[in-house]
């Protein structure tokens, strides 16, 4: 008798779940909301206003991301940005998820927001003489530091020279001249070559 | 009852007592192993008999067993080694019956016709006839012809607040596949994941244990015992290649009874504490009520020259059983909950490979904060719901019918360090639905004993959208039917025969979405077209049904060369269907700067493996020594880098897995020696090597040499005491893969390429562990023991292989512990 009780609720159970869950609906697409595609850097000519944009996302980029099969990373593929010597210029840096070119995001806004945990770092290899500063309008972090998300290049002496910028999230420091001054984990990291003739 | 022997020389029988029918005759189940002869007589009655008497359940030799030669006065009795001898035997046919207090007594109708020399095995257990049954139900027998590892009490209680997969570790044989310090994974003989089970309450856990930082959700103190075998020495649960190992409750006894146990500890690294009780009501109805909660904390471990910042963790697990031991009908409901809380090294989440090659570059971990308490982002926050519904009816025709239903709920949240609203939001938030459907039948007959069981799996994985973060795991519905059939032949004179098979047929309905960039370098287009079912911006959705028949068997043998000596041989083939990661994951791993993929046109894999074990259980010296291989042709599942993928944060290694042929060879011993009564002695040592037979390389994550010496010693005139010396040297693996890769960086002002060096091993390290224990003491109507462990004594600074964190901090240092077990 005990034995039928037993049978009869384990098949009911097993009824009620396999209705339940027979008609598990199509899984939802996934926009990933947060995720940086596409970097610009508006770079103005201090002396004369000219501006200029760039747009740094995945090379080949179809609002997914770009796969190559070699056993090396590559690093050949570089952006030039033309900059005249002895001059001043605003680099204004900007950071945007574009999975959905109908709604573009702007993650820089999310940035300043939570400014004490991010920074913009950028590291340069000799070849050209450039100093790279906050620049006016730059957003300040609650310790007074820049988040450097405006800065002012000012060049000297005609050169070229490799640029790599990251954006650190929690970094452990916010000043230093290397990459591992900052500590922290690399949010965006993009490179362009300058060349300052 | 009265079977005969096919073998026809020995002319063995078996007479059964029923207990069910005999009040004063319990039941017997018996398995027999011989002694070859040494020398012969021919005389007609100048014939020796020599037996030795065993306990079935722990193979540890009976004392004061008596044996009688049914029709004669002569009767003899075991001695403390559990050997007998009856001289001055006639030619003929003879009828031993051989008992014990407790004991069903076991009748052996014997022909004798030169001197010789048996084992017999008696079931121990019995204390009353109301426990005929219950002790039916305490011990299952896992396998007869291969070794089974338990875990003393002891050995459990000392891991009771550090999680399975290290309890398991002092197995040799077993090693630990470390994330961080709170997170582990048991490896037996060089395999892990989906190649080793884990049965709890007679159901294999499901719980995403495809991923390598995946722990067993689970907590081993709500099981009396723990078991383990290397191999698929248990197909009766499933087949996992490298090992299953078994967590079960023991049947309470029928009487009015209330007892309980609880472990308070305390940790000094980790500023730990833990509270584990477990409590048991049980009626002479055979009716009883179990309760078991596990509450621990640690906040963040040092190492030994530096915090481990964001390291520590919280458990809180609780089970309750209700059931009832009748004569003929046992029920049990059994409920569990295992909630935990892991916080993951924060220095281990790293944005690109430039952060895991600064990391890999520095001595010490890139954050180094003061101690906390508190959990904090990255973490692991898992659950675990366990019901099952469990009948058993043993008058079937003289077998016992089992009957269950289990149903498991596992989530699984992962947190990253995130940006912006999605701050607090999980990375990966993953809810497997698991519903069993379990019958089996047991039954003896004068061959031997037999098991046949029936399984109906549903499986539904669902991965939570809120995430915002593309499934690592697609959803899928998975069915599974499977049936096992396993037969032990244990009336032969020196040995024992088993065989098992075990069929199953998985039906995976899978709804993946393809990123368009990865349909097109893959070129899924002419396989899948037909299966996609929606198309959106840049990604596909794919509906596949995806089968597989596996089919897996085993063969043992076990032959007892003396009575202190046997060695078993088990072959198995072990036919796995992939699991879905392996044929479907998709995402960037964090501790790894790395992206992993799965292979859609994956095959069931097939491993055969051999392991014989030589085994001498008794006396001062006593040794197993387990050699073994098992070989994967062609479709043994790994992944292994194939690429790399841009992104805006650089490029990132691929990880994809393929299959490859391979072959592990190895072998583990474990010897012991008493000095005397109050010194002991114990060696475990592991070896293993696995290579990958297409390309001649060494596979990844395979532990290293083990040898682990321990020394017990107890003061003659203090009893209650003793003190354990624990050394385990773990040697630097030297068989590893190359799967170092570069990368540019700025130094200097210069561009310079360097190695991310993420193959290379660590040097190997030593361990010592001091462990002292008093008592049991009784306290008023209580027991009492103590116990001190020390860890890591010397606060050695090392880094382990097998911890997939090594890149970025040392191991924990000294650690001392105290722990108050309480016996109520």
């Amino acid at each position: 008798m005990s034995k039928n009780i037993f049978l009869k609720t384990v098949l009911f159970s097993f009824i009620l779940f396999l209705a339940s869950c027979d008609d598990k609906d199509e899984p939802v697409t996934i926009n990933e909301e947060e995720s940086l595609s596409l970097v610009t850097l508006t770079v103005t000519n201090e002396a004369n206003n000219s501006s200029e944009t760039y747009r740094f996302e995945v090379e080949g980029h179809d609002h997914g991301d770009e796969t190559n099969t070699g056993s090396q990373d590559s690093h050949d593929v570089h952006e030039e940005i033309e900059l005249e010597p002895n001059s001043s210029y605003l680099f204004e840096i900007r950071f945007y998820n574009d999975e959905d070119p109908t709604n573009i995001e702007d993650i820089t806004l999310e940035v300043i927001e939570e400014k004490d945990e991010h920074h913009v770092f950028y590291e340069l290899t000799d070849g050209a003489e450039i100093t790279i500063t906050s620049g006016p309008g730059d957003t300040i972090d609650s310790n007074s530091n820049p988040l450097n998300l405006i800065t002012r290049w000012t060049t000297t002496a005609a050169g070229v020279a490799d640029v790599e910028v990251y954006l650190i999230h929690e970094p452990t420091s916010k000043t230093g001249g290397t990459r591992d001054d900052f500590g922290g984990a690399t949010d965006v990291e993009i490179e362009f070559e300058a060349h300052v003739e | 009852m009265f079977d005969r022997n096919f073998l026809k020389n020995f002319h063995i029988s078996f007479i059964w007592s029923n207990c069910l029918n005999s009040f004063s005759v319990l039941k017997a189940v018996v398995s027999i192993c011989i002694l070859t002869t040494s020398f012969v007589f021919s005389q007609e009655c100048a014939l020796t008999l020599t037996g030795k008497v065993f306990d079935v359940e722990d193979n540890l030799p009976l004392e004061a067993a008596v044996i009688e030669v049914l029709g004669s006065s002569t009767t003899t009795v075991s001695d403390a080694t559990g050997v007998f001898q009856l001289k001055n035997q006639c030619k003929g046919k003879i009828t031993l019956k051989i008992s014990h207090l407790n004991c069903e007594p076991v009748f052996r109708e014997i022909d004798l016709f030169k001197s010789s020399s048996f084992n017999f095995q008696l079931k121990h257990r019995i204390e009353s006839l109301d426990e005929v049954i219950v002790s039916k139900l305490r011990v299952h027998e896992l396998s007869a012809t291969s070794k089974v590892h338990s875990l003393s009490e002891l050995e459990k209680d000392r891991y009771s607040s550090k999680g399975l997969a290290g309890a398991l570790e002092q197995i040799s044989g077993v090693s630990v596949l470390s994330t961080g310090n709170s997170i582990g994974k048991p490896i037996i003989h060089g395999m892990f994941g989906s190649r080793v089970g884990v049965v709890y309450d007679g159901v294999m856990l499901e719980n995403q244990q495809w991923g390598q930082d995946h722990a067993p959700n689970v907590d081993l103190n709500t099981f009396e015992n723990i078991r383990l075998i290397k191999g698929s020495g248990a197909l009766k649960y499933g087949t996992t290649p490298g090992g299953v190992v078994i967590l079960e409750s023991i049947h309470p006894k029928r009487v009015d009874s209330l007892y309980g146990k609880t472990i308070l500890g305390g940790m000094y690294n980790g500023r730990g504490y833990s509270a584990i009780s477990h409590w048991v009501k049980s009626y002479k109805s055979g009716a009883y009520v179990k309760f078991q909660g596990t509450f621990k904390k640690n906040g963040d471990f040092t190492a030994s020259n530096y915090n481990l910042t964001n390291t520590g963790n919280k458990e809180n697990n609780l089970s309750i059983s209700l059931g009832k031991n009748g004569l003929q009908h046992q029920w049990k409901a059994f409920f569990s909950y295992f909630d935990t809380d892991i916080a993951i090294l924060k220095s281990a989440h790293i944005g690109n490979v430039k952060d895991l090659l600064r990391a890999i570059e520095s001595d010490v971990p890139l954050v180094i904060e003061p101690l906390k308490n508190d959990i904090d982002y990255p973490k692991q926050a898992n659950n675990h719901y366990t019901a099952n519904l469990e009948y058993t009816n043993t008058k079937v025709a003289k077998g016992e019918l089992h009957l269950k239903y289990s149903w498991q709920r596992n989530n699984r949240k992962e947190f990253d360090i995130r940006r912006g609203e999605l701050k607090d939001t999980p990375s990966l938030d993953m809810e497997l639905n698991t519903h069993n459907l379990l019958s089996n039948y047991e039954w003896n007959t004068g061959l031997g004993n037999f098991d046949s069981g029936v399984l109906f799996q549903l499986q539904d994985n669902y991965s939570s959208p809120d995430t915002e973060i593309r499934r690592l795991i697609p959803d899928y519905l998975k069915t599974k039917l499977g049936g096992y059939f396993t037969a032990v032949f244990n009336n032969t004179k020196d040995f024992i025969f088993e065989f098992g098979a075990r069929y199953e047929y998985h039906n995976n309905v899978v709804q993946k979405f393809y990123k368009d960039s990865r349909w097109d370098l893959k070129n899924y287009e002419a396989a899948f077209r037909k299966y996609v079912i929606r198309e959106e911006k840049s990604q596909k959705l794919v509906k596949r049904t995806l089968e597989f028949n596996t089919f897996s068997f085993n063969a043992g043998i076990r032959h007892s060369i003396s009575p202190t000596y046997s060695v078993n041989f088990n072959y198995s083939h072990t036919q796995r269907a992939p699991n879905i990661a392996e044929m479907f994951s998709d995402g960037l791993h964090h501790s790894l700067a790395s992206i992993e993929y799965g292979n859609p046109f994956l095959e069931k894999e097939t491993t055969h493996k051999a392991v014989i074990d030589f085994d001498k259980r008794t006396g001062d010296f006593q040794f197993t020594l387990t050699p073994f291989v098992s070989i994967g042709n062609n479709n043994y599942i790994i992944i292994e880098p194939t690429g790399f993928e841009s992104t805006i944060r650089g490029a990132f290694p691929v990880w994809e897995y393929t299959a490859i042929s391979a072959l592990f060879v190895g072998a583990d011993l474990d010897f012991s020696y008493a000095f005397n009564a109050n010194m002991q002695f114990r060696n475990s040592t592991s070896w293993v090597e696995a290579t990958n037979t297409k390309t001649d390389l060494p596979l990844v994550n395979i532990p290293p040499l083990t040898i682990n010496n321990q020394l017990q010693f107890s003061l003659p005139n203090w009893k209650s005491f003793f003190v354990l010396l624990n050394s385990k040297n773990v040697f630097r693996q030297n068989r590893y893969p190359n799967n170092n890769f570069t990368e540019s960086v700025i130094e200097d002002g210069k561009i310079v390429s360097k190695l991310v060096d993420i193959s290379t091993p660590p040097n190997g390290y030593h361990d010592l562990g001091l462990e002292l224990n008093w008592g049991p003491y009784p306290l008023r109507t209580t027991k009492v023991s103590v116990s001190l462990i020390l860890d890591n004594v010397l606060d050695a600074s090392y880094r382990n292989y097998l911890n997939r964190l090594r890149f970025y901090s040392d191991e924990i240092g000294r650690n001392i512990s105290l722990q108050v077990k309480l016996y109520h």
